[in-house]
């Protein structure tokens, strides 16, 4: 459990429109470096700034930079993506190659990314049999039947009632008669013939 | 008067409360009504919340196990089988999948789980494992000939 998850919005992996397919869009549009001049904080950042921010902006002129001094405040990054995510950094104490390299990193990120994962993977085809439903596994014969249908009425597993239980002692007997009636009819039969 | 270095930290106060409190009202900024910036609730709800989140790691496991087997049962059951067995038949053919995997089966690939089950139905019933008498014959379209015992 940490603050950082907390309010962190959840998503999928995902690719900003498949950005880098044909062409290269940078993300980055607009960077603000605010520092002081005078403290101590903001040193790694000043030295960034007088040696190596002119040619950063040269290189980048899809980045708008912007440099602003502030009295006695720390260092401060905010950079603004083409997505609308503003991301905001603090500076302080940082050397000019961590400066340098946290700056490329921004201008190299794709916007918004600090998203909880829900999923570790991404596939447009999860399933090739097709997803399980209530009728995969149905008899397809249900598809043409009138119901209601006369098996479907009770619970698979009942027993027999008592009033069904008599009534098939009833017919066993029944039956039991027919063949000792029967029984008795054929050796009259038989004893005619003899 | 000049204090030495000794004297000075007996007298250094600990760490600046007001941050001390901060950390600790960030992992409150969730909660609802006092118990979000009521000192006093606060220490005692952090200490809860932790222990549940401590608990709960191990807890989410067992329900996701939990949630995975019925999800297998109710789909060995649509078959006319039972989960114990199918666990066993797997096992006995040598299947070692788990049971993410074959709850994933039994959802995104369901003729594949409609095989397995028809596998393990038959080789418990090749094995003669107890219970396996009372689910009926097995379905005749599977050939375990060749199936090396384990």
């Amino acid at each position: 459990m940490s603050n950082r998850h907390l309010f962190q919005q959840s998503g999928f992996v995902k690719a900003p429109f498949y950005n880098g397919f044909n062409r290269y869009v940078c993300q980055l549009k607009r960077i603000t470096l605010k520092f002081c001049k005078e403290y101590g904080g903001s040193r790694g950042l000043r030295d960034f700034i007088e040696q190596n921010l002119v040619d950063f902006a040269r290189e980048n002129p899809q980045v708008v930079v912007y440099v602003k001094p502030r009295r006695h405040r720390s260092p401060v990054l905010v950079a603004e993506y083409l997505d609308g995510h503003r991301e905001w950094m603090s500076l302080h104490n940082f050397q000019r190659d961590e400066c340098y390299r946290w700056i490329h990193n921004m201008l190299t990120a794709s916007g918004d990314q600090s998203i909880r994962y829900r999923k570790l993977w991404h596939t447009e085809n999860p399933s090739i049999q097709g997803v399980w439903n209530p009728f995969t596994n149905r008899d397809p014969a249900l598809n043409i039947a009138t119901f209601p249908l006369k098996d479907m009425r009770r619970p698979a597993n009942m027993p027999p009632t008592a009033t069904e239980l008599i009534l098939e002692m009833a017919a066993q007997k029944e039956k039991m008669k027919e063949l000792q009636t029967g029984k008795t009819e054929e050796s009259k039969t038989e004893d005619s013939h003899v | 008067m000049v204090f030495p270095g000794m004297a000075l930290l007996q007298r250094a106060k600990g760490p600046d409360s007001f941050w001390k409190k901060r950390r600790l009202f960030r992992l409150t900024a969730h909660f609802r009504g006092r118990n979000r910036n009521v000192w006093t609730l606060v220490l005692r709800n952090v200490k809860r919340a932790l222990v549940r989140a401590t608990k709960g790691r191990i807890e989410r496991k067992k329900d996701m196990h939990d949630l995975r087997v019925t999800r297998i049962t109710a789909a060995v059951e649509e078959h006319g089988f039972t989960q114990p067995l199918f666990a066993d038949g797997l096992n006995r053919s040598r299947v070692y999948l788990d049971t993410k995997v074959l709850a994933d089966l039994s959802i995104w690939e369901p003729r594949t789980f409609k095989a397995l089950t028809h596998l393990a139905w038959s080789k418990t019933f090749k094995d003669r494992v107890e219970g396996v008498d009372e689910q009926g014959t097995p379905p005749a379209n599977v050939a375990i000939k060749d199936l090396k015992d384990s």
